[in-house]
């Protein structure tokens, strides 16, 4: 875990400045890459857009009772940070696990019955009125 | 030189003030009822895989019984092709789960003829010649990832082309086989844990949506009519508890439903 963040530290420096959605998903991979080595599926699938400072975007998602998922979250905007948590269908948080580091950010969930499950992705500090973001999940 | 030391300075402090954390600790509860409409996205439709992975932790069905030999057409309406196309597809995890590789390559190559058959076949072609390659290297796991490659591949080329339309049906066509071989399954062995994965409302209604927002040239046309209806009769199904009695239910009414998109021409 402290490689990844060290690696982490060194990829925040060396991405251009100019953030683009390509870059945001390149940088959510690499959030998720830990999880991979670790047998989680990578889906061939990304999301994203652009939010507001504080500005929040829901994404519902059946997930199964049985599976594991990392949900990861960034953006390639420097001095930006964001933040990922996961809710079930009757807005209880329901993450097993989540962490934030600068412009990355991760959740993890068991679900504990399968069900639509809410993915509430949010800028929580920008330097810029918008900011570009993507999201990739694994699961095993 | 400076600028290279500059880095390694910043990368250094960057790591020790991104500190991984909790961050910001989130509510424990949200209101999703007054959530703005324009930030909510649209549901995320799971792939084969996420519910086969789940399948392979229940236990050990006989996969060889639930294969199917589909009819695949690559004549006929455009609509027809879609649906197809995503069962075929979900035949493909069947097959793997069989660990049956005749069935798994021809299944690849049913793949890139319906993906000609629609406009999209060099989207596919270099999953497909993947599909045929690590099954005969008896490489499950990577069959696997590339036919879910592959689905999404192809509902990503379409709505690139203006599409979505028939994207929709490609994903409704792999949720049905997926739905009526779950359904056999657990309908061997009930069990809770596997009538669970049928708890799917949002995903039905999502697909309900999709059907009922189609333009009438698509709407009207037979099979479309008949999947909407289909997806009528699931839904009171999977809206409440699911007892051993609605998953036979269910098993037959996606049977009859995928039995449509094979046969008719």
């Amino acid at each position: 875990m402290r490689r990844f963040f060290i690696l982490l530290g060194f990829w925040a420096i060396l991405r251009p400045a100019q953030a683009t959605i390509d870059d945001a998903i390149t940088s959510a991979l690499f959030a998720l890459d830990q999880y991979t080595k670790q047998g989680y599926i990578v889906r061939d699938d990304q999301w994203g857009g652009d939010l507001g400072l504080r500005e929040q975007k829901a994404i519902p998602h059946t997930l199964f009772r049985g599976n594991d998922y990392w949900f990861c979250m960034a953006t390639d905007l420097e001095n930006a940070r964001v933040a990922i948590h996961l809710y079930d269908s009757r807005g209880k948080l329901a993450e097993s696990d989540s962490w934030q580091s600068g412009r990355f950010a991760a959740a993890r969930i068991l679900p504990l019955a399968t069900g639509t499950f809410y993915i509430i992705v949010e800028v929580t500090a920008s330097p810029k009125e918008r900011t570009t973001w993507a999201m990739v999940y694994g699961y095993k | 030189m400076i600028r290279n030391l500059g880095k390694t300075v910043f990368a250094a402090t960057y790591f020790l003030l991104a500190i991984p954390g909790p961050g910001e600790a989130p509510p424990n509860h949200i209101d999703l009822s007054k959530f703005p409409a324009t930030q909510l996205d649209d549901i995320v439709v799971p792939l084969p895989s996420e519910v086969f992975n789940v399948l392979d932790k229940l236990g050990t069905p006989n996969w060889q019984e639930q294969l199917r030999e589909p009819v695949v057409r690559t004549r006929g309406e455009r609509e027809q092709i879609a649906l197809l196309l995503g069962s075929v597809i979900a035949e493909g995890f069947v097959a793997v789960e069989a660990a049956d590789k005749a069935r798994v390559k021809q299944i690849g190559r049913d793949v890139l003829e319906l993906a000609r058959a629609i406009g999209v076949e060099s989207t596919v072609l270099t999953r497909t010649n993947s599909i045929v390659t690590k099954a005969d290297a008896g490489d499950w796991i990577g069959v696997r990832r590339e036919l879910d490659g592959a689905l999404t591949d192809v509902k990503n080329a379409m709505i690139k082309l203006k599409d979505a339309q028939l994207a929709h049906l490609v994903s409704l066509g792999g949720w049905l086989r997926g739905t009526e071989v779950l359904t056999a399954v657990v309908q061997k062995s009930y069990s809770s844990d596997g009538a669970d994965l049928l708890n799917q409302p949002d995903l039905l209604r999502y697909f309900q949506e999709r059907l009922a927002g189609m333009p009438p040239r698509m709407r009207n046309k037979p099979l479309v009519n008949r999947m909407q209806k289909g997806l009528d009769e699931i839904s009171p199904l999977i809206n409440q508890r699911v007892t051993p009695d609605s998953v036979r239910r269910i098993n037959v009414i996606t049977g009859q439903m995928v039995r449509a998109i094979n046969s008719r021409a």
